[in-house]
């Protein structure tokens, strides 16, 4: 048979995936930040019981996010060296890896509904490489947990962000799509 | 091979909704066109069309180690300096590829010959993939085909096995793109991130125009998250060309179809290919344009246009041919070897090849010589005659 023996959709058939950001659609505000200190969360949130609680819930979320590496000189070219420690994931495992350098914490921003307010902030470790850069666990891959060990997956379970510590983000857009918006017809491709 | 009129299903438009198969009709006009199919015996599916496609696939291959070696072969593919370290780079790290289209002149007798490849975007996959072959599944539990009717077609099955290859080999977090505005690129997509679910490889979708670039120069999402990967459904050499596009080498960013892909979209790779298989049966005569008349017999290509746009056709018995479009440029002409015109229009074969292996076709069927983006899809099946002899 020279054929596929069966196929299957399982996204496609559902609603259209929201391809543009143009679509704005009311929602509830969430601001989430990067943080290297309680101190800092608490001088640009102004709540202080969050940012502990967050950096609290981060911490305890560490070692299961972090990029776990066999041996020393293994994280060592991802991290600085006095950053690459032992560490025990909450299995039990025992890796190498960098510890956390700061925290995500988002919340809700107050929108007068006393209800959101009450919420707890989300919390998430944050880790910087030797160069500087930012990430988090990978949505779905915690730190390479996935694997049997997650020893060796190294930096491959997290997500670079470009989010700057302790300040909100700027970035420009719209800088690709521009020879598509000259010329008319239905594909770009071919 | 042989155009056979056939009954639609009753359903099919049904069928295509339910399959978020949005872009059946185009402007009005039928993009999918299932009053007829193309029958090819096994032997002409696996001797003229498969066998050929995966030795020209890895011939095209080869010549991408030549090339990203090379500053003057680079020069003659016009791949603007700026990115040849990084293409070159892309290729040397063995980023990992996903799809390519052959697009091959065949009607059955002689040798298919080569077009073009399409290896940075192609599409028109979905109707290959998963609609056609439904189509077969259905017209053959309907009786209205042969119960040993098959189809070269493994397309599904392919992508999500690639896709479960790729999963460890892309930096998270992978995104797909395509224009916001395009229904069809929008439709390959989504079919492509659907393949990709389906082997437990999960990536959100983006419009190109919504990209971001952050102050240290690296690409984000909507929500400022950096993208690791990023599969776009739009040329290369557009990206590079707009104004985000230098900052692509030093981004970080990986490409799904990877930077190395340059060198293959590029129709310098033919006259590239002739030179290297002089005679070769599944390749026509190909070189560098110079910018002189165009003599009867050839055909003249910019080396970026898509889509069958801006081809020049100065055929043998003298007549000629021209199709608009927005790309200018460098070209290359090619040996005349007009498609056969069959009732109902002129065929032409889209072999593709997923990861290496060439695993299915899908058929696009135009009025004219040159195949365009509104050019009808028209599905196939292999039917060989019945055994009129039992060997025991």
């Amino acid at each position: 048979m020279k054929r596929s023996r069966t196929t299957a959709l399982l996204l496609m058939s559902a609603a259209p995936l929201l391809f543009t950001a143009c679509q704005k659609e009311e929602q509830v505000q969430v601001q989430e930040g990067l943080y290297t200190s309680v101190q800092a969360c608490t001088e640009a949130t102004a709540d202080p019981s969050a940012c502990r609680n967050a950096f609290a819930a981060a911490q305890q979320q560490s070692a299961d996010a972090a990029p776990k590496y066999a041996d020393k000189a293994a994280c060592e070219a991802d991290y600085k060296p006095e950053q690459c420690v032992e560490q025990r994931t909450s299995a039990g495992t025992s890796f190498i890896g960098p510890m956390m350098m700061g925290f995500f914490m988002s919340q809700m921003m107050n929108s007068g509904r006393a209800g959101l307010a009450q919420q707890p902030a989300a919390a998430s470790p944050a880790f910087q490489d030797k160069n500087a850069g930012w990430a988090r666990a990978a949505p779905g891959g915690s730190g390479g947990l996935n694997t049997a060990s997650g020893i060796g997956a190294g930096k491959a379970g997290l997500a670079p962000v470009t989010n700057q510590p302790n300040r909100a983000t700027t970035a420009s857009r719209a800088g690709f799509g521009s020879t598509s918006a000259r010329r008319s017809g239905g594909s770009f491709g071919g | 091979m042989q155009r056979v009129r056939i009954a639609e299903r009753p359903q099919w438009r049904a069928r295509a909704e339910e399959a978020g198969f949005r872009f059946h009709t185009i402007d009005g006009q039928a993009y999918w066109d299932e009053t007829a199919y193309y029958a090819f015996t096994l032997r002409q599916i696996e001797q003229d069309i498969e066998d050929p496609s995966a030795e020209l696939h890895q011939m095209a291959m080869a010549l991408v180690e030549e090339v990203v070696g090379s500053d003057t072969l680079m020069d003659r593919l016009a791949i603007p300096a700026h990115y040849r370290d990084w293409i070159a780079d892309s290729w040397r790290q063995r980023q990992p590829h996903l799809y390519g289209r052959l697009d091959l002149a065949y009607d059955g007798t002689g040798p298919a010959k080569l077009y073009e490849l399409n290896y940075d975007t192609p599409t028109s996959l979905f109707e290959a993939s998963f609609f056609q072959w439904q189509w077969l599944e259905e017209q053959r539990n309907a009786g209205r085909l042969p119960a040993h009717a098959d189809q070269f077609n493994a397309l599904h099955e392919a992508l999500v096995e690639r896709f479960g290859e790729l999963a460890s080999r892309l930096p998270p977090p992978l995104y797909f793109s395509a224009v916001g505005s395009s229904q069809e690129d929008i439709g390959t997509v989504e079919y492509l991130r659907d393949c990709a679910a389906q082997a437990n490889l999960h990536g959100e979708g983006i419009a190109v125009e919504d990209i971001g670039l952050s102050e240290d120069g690296r690409f984000t999402a909507v929500d400022d998250t950096v993208i690791g990967t990023l599969f776009k459904l739009y040329p290369l050499e557009d990206l590079m060309a707009e104004e985000f596009g230098r900052a692509l080498p030093t981004s970080g960013l990986q490409l799904l179809e990877p930077a190395w892909k340059a060198v293959l979209s590029n129709k310098g790779i033919l006259p590239l290919l002739w030179e290297r298989h002089r005679g070769h049966p599944n390749l026509l005569e190909s070189h560098f344009d110079d910018g002189s008349t165009l003599r009867a017999g050839w055909v003249r290509k910019p080396l970026f246009s898509r889509e069958g746009a801006n081809i020049e056709m100065h055929l043998a018995d003298g007549t000629t041919q021209r199709s608009d479009g927005p790309y200018d440029g460098p070209a290359i002409i090619q040996q005349a070897h007009p498609l056969t015109r069959f009732e109902g229009g002129y065929p032409l074969i889209g072999s593709w090849v997923i990861g290496d292996q060439a695993c299915g076709i899908g058929i696009r069927e135009d009025d004219s010589a040159i195949t365009r983006d509104t050019s009808r899809f028209v599905p196939h099946a292999i039917i060989d005659e019945a055994p009129t002899q039992i060997y025991v």
